[in-house]
């Protein structure tokens, strides 16, 4: 049905008449909290340069998987489960067993009890499985009215000025009121921007120019132009929000790095404001009294949806579908146990290897442990406990090298450790990048862009070679730019105090004792040291990908974690720390080197860093190791190669190595993708079971924690990480479109922060299509988190009792929670409330 | 004739596509990269044998000069050795780019038919072939655009390249027929025979004047100047290959048609003025624009926009050899750009290492733009050119003059140290060097192919001065931008020029891009729950 606007009538609205409705409407404070609630319920999402896995529903975790669903798909058509055929096909394939769906249907008390019936019932229906069509906003009002698509034509404006606003790194003129808090620059700029009026909005600049300088203000006038209830609010504005859910999670991630510095957020209020201000001003500009009329029933209708739970009978259906889907998984790993071979004795290691809790260092840590058995591995948070800011070579400021629940505990600088090379190579990187800014200004300012392309763009003509064929990279590698290869390889970190401009750097005594002290209780390796310790930080490798720091490590906050394991390292190798750690009953052997290492999880390779500090009577013994090492980073890339899906036998290490240097390589790696499991228990408990890549896996000895201080932890923090990432891939999964990026080929870089898909639209949160799907089938199967811990449930129970956080979690139904036994067996299954049901 | 087994094999492998249209093509992908990779030898081959004989002209398949002829001489063998290039890089490029892609295979086989394409406008021989390869080329990048069809934003910008694609072939259509009435024949080497023979006759053919003018506007069209160009600056609807394949090759064609048509276009005025005034704005205009764009594919859009502007307006002055050095140069630089819009990250990440402190003095920045004037004429008598002498040559030599005096200010004036001064004067140095070698290289390869460059016109001397002008102040301003306050008329200003004067909104509203049905999936009313009916008198 198509109405045309009529536009004879103008809008009974005055001033006077405004002001009333304003002071109606509720006061200034409750307004600011109910803002400040539903701000609260967007997640932030992270720049490309450290891309860290966000749980996408973060905010909402105070509500229940399937409440939110609901939510979502009633809010903006947003869905979290897939479609019913994906659930159909996993029926045919067995890996959703019609009993566990029986299962479901009997604990959620359906009328339908019979697996088949149920099933039949869905086909049945399944063409008429529809996406929930829902008005809620004025853009969305004025659609059903009008023929212009003036809600595609909004969030186009607020994206591109989001862009122009925000930018970090694209324009060199940035032509927006930089200077101005957010609010107050959008209405600057809307007053100046003549695109809306040449679009057909009559009156639009003079509208927004009228408007109140104070967000708050704004956001309360608005709400009284259009007659919003006290009631609705929320939930519209929560709505408003989701329709450019990219760029508000952006300014929600501004609010979080003020929060965690201890600062005044409010920066998502503020774009809240020019969103709903972009409403009340369409709404005026458009001066329609069928849109009045049509706005009218929208309010009363939304009044009616909000907060129901049945609405959506084939969403019902759906997450019955996906959590029999999750029982059937859990199921499976629960028989992974009971199937494994009983453990080998064991013996004293020659040497232990500490790797991140990644899904990717399953794969290798189960090689390698089978490339030399006598080789122990241990899993723990890639930081490895060392919360650090890293400073590379020649800069003044660096990224934080820790999850992005912590704020860094220290400052690193990277150097030489030969005083004058440092010098010489600072000098150099400097050098070396000043003038690459003279030839960028030159290349791409106006005009001299015209004498750059004659003189020097024949130049690109080898390069486009050498790069397709993965001999040169397309633009240099921020790591190792500007300093030699000789330089590269001895880059080191400097622990040593030191005062700069910026501030101090290094760490004291004290604070190396109590780190290293803490991250080796935690990783319950206090005694028993083999004679070399392999800290194995992780990181990938690819090119000209926008999302490559996705692919690192997430616990190093989207970055390698070569610093991390470099500074454990040298803390560790300290022999005043280790004196001091005796005092404390770590005793440390004279003998025992720590290796600080890093596993490049797109070629399986392994370096080690401080080579040069063995003494030369153990070289032996490292080179043993590093031959188990050549063997397991075979076995791991053939492993990994069955997922790829052009895997020739024969060529199969150079073409995963060729994956690294390639820049038209969409998927140079899988990621995490897979991630459903995340195993808390001694090693040799996992030991034995191939987890296909798709567990986290922590050390933890619940004996060793007499008061379950580590416990706590890593429930509240590499646990809660786990569910971040669990759930981002989740999300891009079922909803690529709302909680994804869409496709990797059409992506745009935007502002220096993200992606966009095509010519506009809203900044993309989440993983690319292609990190999740091979083109034939997902790589990644929607599965919530499995989280098997070996402790007592009571430990467990306490835990949960005293985090609201981890309770929601849990409760909530976002991830799921098992205990093992002592016999390495998952013996009781998570029910809410605190208690348990044995399996 | 073996100049065709290029084209031949891509339409093969675009016929073949035809078959096997889906997800990892191993056929299509075989024989795409074969034909990509056999165009390549073969191009050299020819333009070592039209180096060697001079320029080459088939007989016609077809009657009156119209039908099927090819004209090998040094401006098709270079622009069909630059195609043959770019096309292996792209169908490279493509095989992994969109590994998985539910249809890869019918994606390679357009991307084939638009090389063939290319390639055969560029082999064209006569006036009929041109126009058919012509619309060809619109045609094959039209379904290029609407490779992944249902997206809005790619449903228009191919409604906006339609419209301005059938206008440029309908320019260029009553060109052809205009000059076909004039001459008798499409056949290209006899129109330029009997051009050059009336002029040296002193007795230059009627109506061929307005002819030039539609050759001009075809060219206009089809390199998306202002105020046509909105449609380029959305063309990232489309995966990645496609934008460097069109920015880098089908972009080029108007320039092309320019060159290929230039004893034509010489013995008009008017046309010229039209390219050298719409050129020289659409350069200066974008490449300001270019500035302000918030993502990397809309900012590349801009700066091809600005690039086809000034070889258009390089056309324009009659500086061919020019002119076509720089439209190979920037196919490259750009389908690099493009494929490797990726890396954008990775240049932030090495910006963090900060840029060298301004001073801001005023004397630094003279002797900055004295040095620079130096280095130019310097380099000039070491590579044995005159420039006074020869007028392309001081028309390019300034500009590469204002191109290094931006070099050597952002030295000269920012607190570096003496070693970076030393880096810049070796890197301008290097530069003009590199730049006069090419020119005359340029010159010398494609004289034969052009005319000779003539002595201005006052019209085109005051046109020129004009446009260096502006260019002055645009470079003089650039080089002073971290000393301007910014006052609120600054940013406004920039507000306008990002978006990009408007010129697309307005094009947007004329073909309708945010009418409802365009979009994805339009609302309707809300069913999924019965709702009672909407009492006229409730307050909500």
């Amino acid at each position: 049905m198509k109405l045309t606007l009529k536009k004879d009538h103008p809008l009974p609205l005055n001033q006077k008449k405004m002001k009333s409705q304003l002071d109606q409407v509720k006061s200034p404070n409750q307004l600011s909290e109910t803002i400040q609630k539903v701000c609260s319920k967007i997640a932030p999402v992270w720049p490309l340069q450290s891309f860290v896995a966000v749980n996408p529903y973060l905010g909402m975790m105070d509500k229940g998987f399937n409440e939110v669903a609901h939510d979502l798909d009633l809010l903006g058509d947003m869905s979290m489960t897939l479609p019913v055929s994906y659930y159909l096909d996993k029926l045919e394939e067995g890996s959703l067993k019609l009993e566990d769906l029986e299962e479901i249907l009997t604990e959620k008390q359906m009328a339908e009890k019979d697996g088949n019936t149920f099933i039949a019932n869905i086909k049945q229906n399944q063409d008429a499985e529809d996406r929930t069509s829902n008005v809620l906003t004025v853009g969305d009002t004025v659609s059903l009215l009008s023929p212009t698509d003036w809600n595609r034509f909004m969030m186009s404006r607020v994206s591109s000025w989001s862009a122009a606003y925000f930018d970090i790194g694209q324009a060199t003129w940035k032509a927006t009121f930089e200077k101005e808090s957010i609010f107050l620059a959008w209405k600057y700029e809307a007053s100046i921007d003549k695109t809306t009026e040449l679009t057909g909005l009559k009156g639009f600049r003079k509208l927004v120019a009228d408007l109140p300088e104070n967000a708050t203000e704004a956001i309360a006038q608005s709400l009284a132009v259009l007659d919003v209830s006290e009631k609705l609010t929320s939930w519209y504005l929560h709505g408003l929000l989701r329709r450019i859910g990219g760029w508000s999670a952006y300014a929600a991630q501004l609010d979080w790095d003020l929060k965690l510095a201890g600062k005044e957020g409010g920066k998502l209020e503020e774009f809240l404001a020019i969103l709903i201000s972009w409403e009340s001003c369409l709404y005026q500009s458009l001066e329609s009294e069928a849109l009045q009329q049509k706005w009218k029933e929208t309010k009363f209708q939304q009044l009616k949806l909000e907060g129901q739970r049945d609405v959506n009978q084939y969403l019902v259906q759906k997450l019955i579908l996906q959590e029999a889907f999750d029982r059937s998984a859990q199921k499976a790993l629960i028989q992974k146990f009971k199937n494994k071979q009983p453990e080998i004795v064991k013996t004293k290691p020659k040497a232990q290897a500490v790797f991140c809790i990644d899904v990717r260092s399953e794969v290798y840590r189960r090689n390698l442990e089978a490339a030399d058995s006598q080789i122990e591995t241990i899993g723990f948070a890639g930081f490895f406990g060392f919360p650090i800011q890293h400073t590379p070579l020649a800069h003044n400021h660096g990224d934080a090298q820790c999850p992005v629940l912590l704020s860094p505990g220290a400052t690193i600088q990277e150097h030489l450790p030969n005083a004058n090379d440092q010098k010489e190579a600072t000098e150099k990187r400097l050098l070396t990048h000043q003038v690459k800014y003279l030839w960028k200004a030159f290349k791409s300012g106006a005009v001299t862009c015209f004498s750059f392309v004659s003189a020097t763009g024949l130049s690109y003509l080898p390069k486009l070679f050498t790069d397709s064929f993965g001999i040169t990279r397309p633009v240099p590698n921020p790591k190792t730019y500007g300093l030699t290869k000789e330089e590269n390889k001895n880059k080191a970190v400097s622990l040593e105090v030191t005062e700069h401009a910026e501030g101090v750097s290094g760490l004291s005594m004290e604070q190396r004792v109590l780190m290293g002290k803490n991250a080796l209780k935690a990783m319950s390796l206090t005694d028993n040291f083999a004679d070399m310790v392999l800290i194995v930080g992780h990181g990938s490798t690819s090119v000209n990908n926008p999302h490559a720091s996705g692919l690192d490590c997430g616990a190093c906050g989207g970055q390698s974690g070569e610093p991390n394991a470099k500074v454990a390292a040298a803390v560790l190798n300290d022999t005043n720390v280790r004196v001091e750690l005796a005092t404390a009953g770590i005793n440390i052997p004279q003998r025992v080197r720590f290796l600080a290492c890093l596993h490049d999880t797109t070629s399986d390779d392994i370096t080690v860093y401080n080579e040069s500090q063995i003494p030369a009577d153990r070289l032996a013994e490292l080179e043993d190791i590093k031959k188990s090492l050549a063997l397991a980073s075979a076995s791991s890339r053939i492993e990994r190669a069955l997922r790829m899906p052009k895997a020739s036998a024969n060529q199969l290490h150079e073409a995963m190595r060729g994956r690294a240097n390639d820049w038209s390589q969409i998927r140079p790696e899988w990621g995490l993708a897979g991630c459903s499991a995340f195993v808390v228990a001694p090693r040799e408990h996992s030991k034995q079971v191939d987890l296909g890549g798709k567990s986290f896996l922590h050390n933890y000895d619940w004996k060793k924690d007499t008061e379950f201080g580590i416990l706590e932890v890593i429930m509240t923090a590499p646990m809660v990480v786990t569910s971040w990432i669990n759930l981002q891939y989740y999300a891009s999964t079922v909803d690529n479109k709302n909680f994804g990026s869409g496709n990797k080929t059409l992506h745009n870089v935007t502002a220096g922060i993200g992606v966009i898909e095509g010519y506009s639209g809203d900044l993309r949160v989440g993983l690319p299509m292609q990190s999740v799907h091979d083109g034939e089938r997902f790589q990644h199967d929607p599965l919530r988190l499995n989280v098997v811990i070996e402790a007592p449930t009571e430990a467990i129970n306490q835990v949960i009792a005293k985090h609201p956080m981890v309770r929601n979690l849990f409760d909530n139904q976002w991830i799921y929670l098992m205990a093992m036994n002592d016999e390495g067996q998952i013996a009781q299954r998570y029910t809410g409330n605190q208690t348990w049901e044995t399996v | 004739m073996i100049t065709m087994i290029g084209v031949v094999a891509f339409t093969l492998t675009a016929l073949i596509s035809w078959f096997q249209p889906g997800m990892r093509p191993t056929l299509v992908k075989r024989i795409s990269i074969a034909s990509a990779a056999i165009s390549i030898p073969i191009a050299i081959l020819g333009g070592f044998f039209v180096f060697a004989n001079g320029p080459l002209q088939s007989s016609t398949f077809g009657f009156a000069g119209l039908g099927f002829s090819l004209r090998l001489d040094s401006v098709s063998m270079i622009i069909l050795t630059m195609i043959a290039l770019l096309g292996f890089i792209v169908v490279k490029f493509s095989l992994n780019y969109l590994d998985g892609d539910a249809r890869q295979g019918a994606f390679l086989g357009r991307i084939a038919a638009a090389i063939a394409s290319v390639q055969l406008l560029v082999l064209a021989g006569n006036l009929g072939l041109i126009l058919a390869a012509w619309v060809l080329t619109s045609i094959s990048l039209h379904r290029l655009l609407l490779f992944y069809p249902d997206r809005p934003g790619a449903i228009i910008v191919a409604r906006k390249k339609f419209i301005v694609a059938r206008l440029s072939d309908a320019c260029l259509a009553l060109a052809v027929v205009m000059l076909y009435q004039q001459f008798g024949t499409g056949d290209l080497t006899i129109i330029f025979e009997a051009i050059k023979q009336n002029t040296v006759a002193g007795s230059p053919f009627m109506g061929i004047e307005t002819a030039a003018i539609f050759i001009a506007l075809a060219a206009v069209f089809k390199s998306a100047l202002f105020p046509t160009h909105g449609w380029l600056v959305e063309v990232m609807e489309t995966p990645t290959p496609v934008s460097a394949l069109l920015h880098a090759g089908l972009l080029n064609a108007g320039p092309f048609l320019i060159m290929r048509l230039a004893f034509i276009m010489e013995v008009s005025s008017y046309a010229t003025y039209i390219l050298v005034i719409l050129g020289a704005f659409t350069a200066l205009f974008a490449s300001v624009v270019y500035l302000t764009q918030t993502s990397i594919k809309t900012a590349l859009s801009y700066s091809s926009i600005a690039h086809m502007g000034f070889s258009l307006m390089m056309c324009g002055l009659g500086l061919y050899p020019a002119a076509i050095l720089h439209l190979v140069a920037h196919s490259f630089y750009k389908a690099h750009s493009f494929l490797s819009s990726g890396s954008v990250i990775d240049l932030i990440k090495i910006g963090r290492l900060g840029a060298p402190e301004r001073i801001g003095s005023p004397l630094r920045i003279l002797v900055a733009i004295a040095l620079s004037i130096g280095v130019f004429i310097g380099s000039s008598m070491i590579v044995g050119v005159d420039p006074k002498g020869e007028f392309s040559l001081l028309i390019i030599g300034t500009i590469l003059t204002l191109g290094i005096s931006r070099i050597f200010v952002n030295a000269l004036d920012s607190k570096v140290n003496l070693k970076l001064i030393g880096q810049a004067l070796l890197m301008v140095m290097g530069i003009s060097t590199v730049f006069f070698l090419l020119e005359t290289g340029a010159h010398y390869l494609v004289a034969t192919a052009v005319p000779a460059t003539m002595p201005s016109s006052l019209v085109e001397i005051v046109l020129i001065s004009i446009v260096f002008f502006a260019f002055l102040v645009t470079v003089i301003v650039q080089m002073l931008a971290p000393f301007i306050t910014k006052k609120p008329a600054h940013i406004a200003l920039a507000i306008h020029l990002k978006n990009g004067l408007y010129a697309n909104a307005i094009f947007d509203r004329i073909i309708g891009s945010w009418s409802n049905e365009v979009s994805p999936a339009p609302l309707t009313e809300n069913q999924t729950v019965e709702l009672e009916t909407y009492p006229q008198t409730a307050q909500a």
